[in-house]
């Protein structure tokens, strides 16, 4: 066997907590929300693959990739460099352009539960565990930005795991939803993964300005979610 | 009154978009600023100031002495590429008013230079302000800033509308070319609680994606800022129906925020815009506002 150096074994650290969290087997109910996309198949928006392929794209490239995921790279760099009041302001901003009670009610859930992973798993540092517990109500990303920050993941990594999931949940409930079969599911993660790292470098290069919440179409499936009559996703 | 104002908005309109084509463009920048105040159950305007073309038409109390209605008026009818409207409104403690405007708001193609308004709204505790201004209309190759910074003191009420087409559709203008900022930041007390943000480009996927605009010209929101609705209230305006029947690719949705209640509408028509929020409107107006809503005379002209 050839020697290891010890920096790689940190980095393989690294991505061994990256793929823990990117794991739809963190606890934190991704699994129970479809983010209006169920609305839009209840619509006959969304139909087969090609219609699941554009939703769930568009909503990566013009959701995804202009507002959380810019938002999520400046709350890892207020992590970095331990400024939490702007950790507090990022996450104020985050969840006030959160625009249906559904899509608040998301992030705050699955802040919850991710907030409570990191104090069940009882080994984290103290200082980190309290500057988590000192966060009211947090978003997910903002509790998300501080893991992986601790965790040694690069940005560019983290960003590109958490658009993962998000793509990844996005078509296991087009899957359940449409219904799709699971080499249709393979062939949307396939293409959607191949775009990710420019989602994340463009989102890492946006300016403030540029960060961009308006998706009127995605607000609007979620408002009509919320009285969708039969639902298998939370709202 | 009113008459007055149309004749030179018309005027503007035609010129702007042909004679003066070539023509270095004037700037202006026109600043309005207005201080509510009440005294004895009465809201009065106690303080006007402005400079350059916007300005406020008489008061009027159409709903009797607690609520002031306000028109304001850009006489020159349409904003012009590198032109700034600025208005500051301060509604002082247990001050109401209501402000709107006489027609749609005309952005002109921009000859290279972004146009833009500001709002500044500032409402002292137990205040209240609506804004409920004409669709702003985006004629092709515009460059457009909007802003709004609304600051809410505790139990300060606010409830405002926008509706934004691209292109003029009457005459079958698309919006091919152009670019939108668009912020709206709502605070209650210095803390955040909602902020809209839109940064596109007439070419962006957005406007045909699903998610985005799918296809439509207008897009309409509509912000109520006075804590949680009432569940039976809100469940009228969930059940209340856009006038769809002229414009059945519209979809419109509403959501209440522990803060904020949110309407949205996309669609073909302004008009359709406006109906569905002057219905909503209807609805939620007794209870963030203690009075039932009537439509101010200006809209019918």
């Amino acid at each position: 066997m050839q020697n290891i150096k010890p920096q790689n074994i940190a980095s393989n650290i690294a991505l061994s907590r990256l793929l823990q969290l990117a794991s739809p087997m963190l606890p934190v109910g991704a699994y129970s929300y479809s983010q209006g996309l169920e609305w839009a198949i209840e619509c006959g928006e969304v139909i087969d693959l090609a219609s699941a392929k554009t939703w769930i794209s568009d909503a990566l490239m013009i959701y995804q990739g202009r507002y959380e995921l810019p938002v999520l790279y400046r709350q890892y760099q207020a992590w970095q460099l331990n400024d939490i009041a702007a950790v507090k302001e990022w996450d104020t901003y985050f969840q006030a352009g959160r625009d249906t009670s559904e899509a608040l009610a998301e992030t705050r859930q699955m802040g919850y539960s991710l907030c409570r992973l990191l104090n069940d798993l009882g080994s984290l540092p103290a200082d980190f565990m309290f500057k988590i517990n000192e966060l009211v109500n947090p978003a997910f990303p903002t509790v998300y930005a501080g893991i992986t920050h601790l965790w040694s993941i690069s940005a560019q990594d983290m960003l590109q795991a958490y658009a993962w999931s998000w793509v990844e949940n996005q078509v296991s409930a087009a899957m359940k939803t449409v219904p799709l079969g699971q080499v249709a599911g393979q062939k949307i993660l396939l293409e959607l993964g191949a775009f990710l790292p420019e989602i994340v470098t463009d989102a890492m290069q946006l300016e403030y300005a540029e960060i961009s919440n308006f998706t009127p179409g995605l607000s609007i499936a979620g408002c009509r979610h919320e009285t969708q009559y039969s639902r298998l996703f939370r709202s | 009154m009113d008459d007055d104002f149309s004749v030179p908005a018309t005027n503007a309109q035609i010129g702007l978009g042909n004679d003066l084509a070539g023509v270095k463009p004037v700037h202006w920048l026109a600043t309005l600023t207005l201080d509510f105040a009440a005294k004895d159950g009465r809201s009065y305007l106690a303080k006007r100031q402005h400079n350059g073309p916007l300005v406020i038409q008489k008061t009027l109390y159409p709903e009797g002495d607690a609520l002031c209605h306000g028109i304001i008026i850009h006489p020159p009818g349409g904003v012009a590429g590198g032109d700034e409207l600025i208005l500051n409104v301060n509604v002082q403690t247990n001050a109401s008013a209501l402000l709107t405007t006489p027609g749609a708001g005309k952005w002109y193609k921009a000859n290279g230079a972004a146009a833009s308004q500001h709002l500044q709204f500032d409402l002292a505790e137990k205040s209240s302000l609506e804004w409920l201004p004409q669709e702003n209309i985006l004629f092709d190759d515009s460059i457009v800033n909007f802003s709004a910074d609304i600051n809410l003191g505790q139990e300060a009420c606010y409830a405002g509308w926008e509706i934004l087409c691209f292109g003029r559709q009457a005459k079958g203008e698309s919006w091919l070319t152009g670019k939108l900022n668009q912020k709206l930041v709502i605070k209650r007390a210095d803390k955040t609680i909602w902020q809209e943000s839109a940064y596109l480009q007439a070419n962006d996927r957005f406007f045909h994606s699903a998610i985005g605009l799918g296809g439509n010209v207008v897009s309409a929101s509509f912000v109520v800022a006075a804590g949680a609705v009432p569940t039976e209230l809100f469940a009228k305006c969930q059940q209340f129906e856009s006038d769809s029947a002229s414009d059945s690719k519209a979809k419109f949705g509403v959501s209440a925020l522990s803060e904020v209640f949110s309407a949205r509408y996309i669609g073909m028509s302004a008009q359709s815009a406006r109906h569905y929020f002057e219905g909503l409107w209807q609805i939620l107006r007794p209870w963030y506002a203690s009075r039932s809503a009537a439509r101010p005379r200006i809209w019918n002209t």
